[in-house]
């Protein structure tokens, strides 16, 4: 058992339960979607990029793309829900877009994991 | 992205980055649950941008003070605590920073990346060479004076110091690492149409093999030269593709044989290493009365040498092995001593001797036997071997009629084959010829041009002699030798030029007739005076001139104009 391995699988996976936790619910019903939920999400998210970092590998470009890919599209949410929630007028339109870019997110953190998992299967050791 | 130095900053981060985002969330998560109070006194929560705000201020150690409220006794405690957490992770993080960039593979890297960009700069013709010492410095200096580029492989940081030291202009790039792996040799451009040769003038004959042979693969056409110690490992590098192999031995023991028998041909070679003129007195060698001092290669190699001419010199030895081994191969006149015992050197007769050549491999000895001899005769010939340059000045200063030295016949040899591959042909070609020959082209070249004519060599193609190849691949007429000799004030006045070779794809003519047509591709190789050297380029590529020198008149459009209609 490799304990890198342990931890950037944990995160990885975590990255994307807490996306999908955050996406799952009535899209335009702001009570099913907790902000807490976001942030964790953003923050696990960013963990596991960085924890991606410096692989040359073929695996590991594609791996730190979908990443970099969920960050930009859950940062771009957080960053929505705050710029709206100044003047305290989200609508359901706006809250819309923040609940498809999660979506978004979570279809990358998805491929994420499963190429992880692919990678994982095919290593011998 | 195949910058290694940006790879390994990413890997040794991974662990700090992580910190700093953890202690983020933590410190974040605490002002998000702990209530506070707005200024009426009503009880909220933090949003986490105001969070994420308040954070990112005080982890910096900004403070913009308490945001948007003045907090309660719960949330500054917890703060507290999140400024000790935050900092320490910054702390940490950018600690990790400034110790990677010491790092000695990381800085490593960085200069490998730089010397890759140098090379890739350079966009003209330019020679690898392998360590640096001071033989190759003195090539470095011989190459650069010859508009010709320079990059080094050095293994070790000290010396490629010293090389950055020196200052060379143009720079002159120096890779430290390994100097026989394939990719520091591609690093250093090996592969670039540019790189000319590579030069390897290594102790070791391994590394010189490897390094041949890694070469050889690495590209097709460039140069290599290679030195080596005795006559099968010539043979072997040749084989493994080696263009240029010089034993300094051998070429010490070829110039004592030539210096016997082809005194007139030493000249030329000298001339054409740019030691001395033609009219120099090269140092005559007794046919009798010769001792050697010491029976290492060098001694067993001039040994030979002598005893094909018939002489039988004296040879002192202090290895009594190899004694016993000189007598076991019915060489009687080895004897076993020390040749610095000023007694034994009298029982040998020394008064008598002629020529007295001090042959041992370390400089030391060799000065210490000298001073010996002139203690006890001040008038015989002393020729005495110096093996590392930096001995220079104490050899210059004792009293020696000539210095064998060996690095210097490298540094000639190796830069007149690569910066003047003609040169070096014509020398081989001159090994074959006799005492005779020698002393007609030495007087032609005294009587056409001076004592001390330059040589320079036309190779006629598009780059080098552009009216002249558009010419010739008309297809018109054809050009002389004597073309290109005539003077450009007055045609049928000639310039001082003596042709001493030409080269063509397979054929090579030793000293071709004025009458010689000339074609596409040749390598002509002339000696001639400075004045001549211009006229020449002069007319092989200016329009003007070669229309004179070809017909005879001034080229004139509108000459052409009206003869057309």
């Amino acid at each position: 058992m490799n304990l890198d391995k342990v931890i950037a699988g944990f995160f990885i996976i975590l990255a994307m339960t807490l996306n999908f936790g955050f996406f799952y619910g009535d899209a335009l019903d702001m009570h099913m979607h907790s902000k807490y939920e976001l942030f964790a999400a953003i923050i696990v998210n960013i963990i596991a990029t960085v924890l991606k970092l410096g692989d040359k590998t073929q695996m590991g470009s594609v791996l730190i793309a979908t990443s970099l890919v969920a960050d930009l599209q859950l940062i771009a949410a957080a960053s929505i829900w705050t710029i709206y929630s100044v003047d305290g007028t989200i609508d359901p339109e706006v809250f819309g877009v923040i609940i498809s870019l999660s979506g978004g997110a979570l279809l990358a953190n998805i491929t994420s994991v499963i190429l992880y998992i692919g990678d994982t299967l095919k290593s011998k050791r | 992205m195949n910058n290694s130095s940006l790879w390994i900053v990413l890997q040794r981060m991974r662990l700090p980055f992580t910190i700093i985002v953890l202690t983020y969330a933590i410190a974040m998560a605490g002002l998000l649950i702990i209530t506070g109070f707005d200024e009426q006194g009503n009880p909220y929560r933090m949003s986490i941008f105001d969070a994420f705000y308040f954070i990112t201020y005080t982890a910096t150690t900004i403070g913009f003070g308490e945001t948007p409220f003045t907090f309660t006794y719960p949330q500054r405690m917890w703060v507290t605590i999140s400024i000790y957490l935050t900092v320490l992770g910054w702390f940490y993080g950018i600690g990790t920073l400034v110790s990677l960039l010491q790092d000695k593979l990381f800085l490593s890297e960085i200069a490998r990346a730089k010397f890759i960009r140098a090379v890739k700069n350079i966009k003209e013709d330019f020679v690898i060479i392998l360590g640096y010492n001071d033989t190759t410095s003195e090539i470095i200096k011989k190459m650069i004076d010859d508009n010709m580029r320079v990059v080094v492989i050095e293994k070790e940081q000290q010396r490629a110091d010293y090389l950055s030291l020196e200052g060379f202009i143009p720079h002159v790039p120096v890779l430290v690492a390994d100097v026989h792996s394939p990719t520091s040799l591609e690093c250093a451009g090996i592969k670039s149409v540019h790189c000319k040769g590579i030069i390897s003038l290594f102790e070791s004959n391994l590394l010189n093999m490897r390094v041949t042979l890694a070469s050889r693969i690495l590209n097709s056409h460039i140069m290599i030269a290679v030195r080596s110690s005795t006559d099968i490992e010539t043979a072997n590098l040749l084989d493994a593709g080696a263009n240029i192999v010089e034993n300094p031995l051998a070429i010490i023991s070829y110039q004592i044989s030539m210096a016997l028998n082809t005194p007139s041909l030493f000249k030329l070679e000298n001339w054409l290493y740019n030691i001395d003129n033609l009219d120099c007195k090269t140092f005559s060698i007794p046919k009798e009365k010769i001792m050697i001092c010491g029976f290492g290669r060098l001694g067993k190699s001039l040994y030979n040498v002598f005893a094909k001419n018939g002489i039988k010199p004296i040879v002192i030895e202090i290895d009594i092995d190899i004694v016993s081994e000189a007598i076991a191969k019915d060489i009687d006149t080895v004897v076993c001593g020390n040749a610095e015992d000023r007694s034994l050197l009298e029982k040998l007769n020394i008064q008598d001797m002629n020529l007295i050549i001090v042959a041992t491999n370390d400089d030391t000895t060799n000065l210490s036997i000298v001073s010996t001899i002139r203690s006890v005769n001040k008038h015989t010939m002393i020729v005495a071997r110096e093996n590392e340059l930096s001995d220079f000045s104490i050899f210059s200063a004792a009293k020696i009629d000539h210095i064998f030295l060996p690095s210097e016949i490298l540094i000639h040899k190796t830069t007149n084959a690569i910066i003047n591959p003609l040169s070096d042909k014509l020398m081989r070609l001159l090994q074959s010829k006799d005492e005779q020959w020698g002393q007609q082209l030495l007087a032609k070249l005294i009587k056409t041009i001076s004592v001390n004519p330059i040589t320079f060599e036309l190779n006629i193609n598009k780059i080098e002699a552009i009216e002249l190849h558009n010419y010739l691949s008309k297809c018109e007429n054809s050009v002389t030798l004597n073309e290109i000799r005539r003077s450009r004030r007055d045609r049928e006045q000639f310039n001082n030029i003596v042709p001493l070779l030409i080269s063509r794809s397979q054929e090579d003519i030793l000293l071709p007739s004025y009458d010689y047509e000339l074609k596409i591709g040749d390598r002509i190789l002339l000696a001639c005076d400075e004045n001549s050297q211009e006229d020449v380029e002069y007319i092989v590529n200016n329009l003007y001139e070669f229309h004179y020198i070809i017909t005879g008149e001034e080229r004139n459009y509108l000459n052409k104009f009206i003869s057309r209609s």
